[in-house]
């Protein structure tokens, strides 16, 4: 039986600190959607989604109401559409964003990733077309993310790629000035691309995956930030090194993963799916209470980004690996802690208060479990600089043998201390300073591609 | 155990100190008496244990009360022994959990009647309480229920109802299924 005192922990762990199970989604291989014109293309998409995740909703409902915890996102992610589409023009691809936004409604899901293209090892006709259409895609749906991965550790970084993607990035956010550039941030640009992340705007159902999966994004930054503050407050903080509160992040991310684990397999078994994985990430959420850039500080910075705000990223981003991977049979995506700065309260005061710049987001990156992410920048940055920004993160995955990303919004018309809401959990944050725009356009010029790094001599 | 004999549950009550269990199954032992299973617990410094246990034939309760008697009146404080005859045919396995365990949490302030309006309502509603505990967290009451909804034609509705309850007497009820508890406090994860 279990004791009194771990039964009101748990009841304090969902009612009270935000556990949730963050996104439940299905990936969908569309490889065998391929008909001979896009009309039968679009139509074979629509009908597959339809008829493999018609009940993923409401199973999601039922198995969420049955242990009372939340589960916040249910999704879908597809073969990259490059894949599905290649052949056909760009127009055509915008097509099957259509149709793909329009499944994703049908079934009720919140988002759908996987307008995706793998390009790091060079650029396909059909990648080619795809990233011409994502502007139109993304700004003429309202489900559908996309996804391009430019590097890899075998590969390098395809800059040519990166050239035409920092244009892609402010053609984004032009097309919906209206709501503040948010279509970039249906846009994300990757080294090392996982192809079962159940996070957006990154998830793809890649090529080494099943017919058919259910992966689980688990989340609780809320959840680690109370256990610390209540391991603090019990042994005193003069009594506790670093090693002690990483203990207490490992136990607590054990906890916070098993509940996905839990649901994530119900919900695969109820539906007749395979499971996957168990994503382990922090993903923080506008609410208060949960947020990754509040463990940072309660880990002893004052402000977000000052000296030792590195550190305390990797401590967490390891611990919270440790704890989770015990707890779940497979565990797979991103896994870590996520540092998404529109989304997390705690990040996007530390940018209005300065006290984190983009160089410093940079250098938490490295250690963090994705990379730049929602971070809003002035509309004035031109398209060399977001390509070269996009090259230093993706230079960092490529080395570091880990999955690194940019998803940058370009405010449009908004410059730097302004501010800008893009609602719901999408959040919302002060515009970062970005220094020395406009002064990497020759780097960017040469375009080409960077050699994969050496795999010795690791210094 | 195979041969013919006769099962017993019997109740003891008493002050806590050392050496209770001791006598108490020293008295069974003497009578042949082999215990089957056993939960002990002490609140407040009182001693409670229930045992289940198999008699050779022809032992009466009469007897084992008997026995226990003299246990009490050679022990150094009061033991109270209640001994009843089991049906064997009616012995249900306290070990494994029901499918449709829950556990409810009820929390609120200290007030007369407070586990009576809850266990009223697990009563109207045909909910088995499988283990109960109360505790003080934050300085408020809470009671512990782990309840079998197997009885039960739907939970969402019981959770409506839970609702009502809690409006009505300011008391917050939470109900979550037995398995989440299990799969965070536990190394195994329960998988159905």
């Amino acid at each position: 039986m279990i004791r009194p005192e771990e039964i009101l922990n748990t009841v304090d762990m969902i009612q009270k600190e935000n556990l949730d199970v963050r996104a439940v989604t299905m990936g969908i291989s569309l490889l065998d959607c391929h008909r001979a014109t896009i009309e039968l293309t679009c139509e074979s998409i629509k009908a597959k989604i339809k008829h493999h995740a018609a009940h993923l909703v409401e199973t999601c409902e039922a198995i969420s109401a049955e242990y009372s915890v939340p589960v916040v996102n249910k999704r879908i992610a597809v073969t990259p559409i490059a894949h599905v589409g290649a052949g056909f023009s760009a127009a055509d691809f915008v097509k099957i964003a259509i149709a793909l936004d329009e499944a994703a409604d049908e079934v009720g899901v919140d988002f759908l990733g996987g307008f995706s293209a793998d390009v790091s090892g060079g650029t396909s006709s059909g990648d080619h077309e795809l990233i011409i259409s994502i502007p139109e895609a993304l700004t003429c749906t309202r489900k559908v993310c996309a996804s391009i991965n430019v590097g890899t550790t075998r590969s390098g970084i395809n800059m040519d790629a990166v050239v035409m993607l920092g244009q892609t990035v402010k053609d984004l956010a032009e097309r919906s000035s209206d709501q503040g550039g948010f279509a970039a941030a249906k846009f994300v640009i990757f080294t090392n691309q996982p192809g079962d992340n159940p996070f957006m705007a990154g998830a793809i159902h890649g090529l080494g995956q099943p017919e058919i999966v259910i992966n689980v994004g688990v989340s609780g930054p809320g959840v680690i930030a109370r256990a610390l503050e209540r391991r603090i407050a019990q042994d005193g903080s003069e009594n506790l090194g670093l090693h002690d509160l990483a203990e207490e992040i490992k136990r607590t991310a054990f906890r916070v993963t098993r509940s996905g684990e839990l649901i994530g397999r119900r919900v695969a078994k109820a539906l007749g799916v395979p499971f996957g994985v168990v994503d382990l990430s922090l993903a923080p959420t506008p609410n208060v209470g949960d947020s990754v850039g509040e463990i940072i500080q309660i880990l002893g910075v004052d402000a977000v980004g000052a000296p030792g705000s590195t550190a305390i990223v990797a401590l967490l981003n390891d611990a919270v690996k440790k704890g989770g991977t015990f707890a779940s049979q497979s565990v797979g995506g991103l896994s870590g802690a996520f540092i998404p700065v529109c989304e997390d309260q705690v990040l996007a005061n530390a940018v209005r208060d300065e006290s984190l710049v983009l160089e410093k987001l940079e250098a938490m990156t490295s250690v963090c479990s994705v990379g730049l992410d929602m971070v809003a920048i002035p509309g004035s940055v031109d398209a060399a600089t977001i390509s070269a920004i996009i090259a230093d993160e993706m230079a960092i995955g490529m080395i570091n043998n880990k999955t690194t990303a940019v998803r940058v919004i370009p405010v449009p018309g908004k410059e730097a201390g302004e501010f800008v809401s893009f609602g719901g959990l999408f959040g919302e944050s002060a515009i970062a300073p970005v220094r020395s725009a406009g002064k990497s356009s020759r780097f960017i010029q040469f375009a080409g591609k960077i050699p994969a790094p050496i795999h010795s001599l690791r210094n | 155990m195979t041969e013919p004999h006769e099962l017993f549950v019997i109740s003891i009550t008493s002050r806590d100190r050392v050496g209770i269990i001791h006598e108490v199954t020293k008295a069974i032992s003497e009578l042949g008496g082999n215990i089957a299973d056993i939960r002990q617990s002490v609140l407040c410094g009182y001693f409670n244990m229930i045992l289940l246990a198999s008699f050779p034939l022809r032992t009466t309760q009469r007897l084992i009360e008997r026995k226990l008697a003299e246990a009490d009146s050679n022990s150094e404080s009061a033991i109270e022994a209640v001994v009843r005859k089991a049906d064997e045919h009616s012995l249900t396995s306290s070990a494994s959990m029901p499918e449709n365990a829950y556990v409810l949490t009820a929390t609120g302030h200290d007030r007369i009647g407070f586990v009576a309006t809850i266990t009223s309502f697990c009563a109207e509603n045909r909910i088995n309480v499988i283990d109960l505990s109360t505790t003080i967290s934050d300085d408020a009451y809470v009671m512990i229920l782990v309840v079998d909804l197997n009885h039960i034609a739907s939970v969402s509705d019981m959770r409506r109802d839970l609702q009502k309850l809690s409006q009505e007497n300011g008391i917050k009820v939470v109900l979550q299924h037995y398995d989440i508890f299990r799969a965070v406090n536990e190394i195994n994860l329960p998988i159905r």
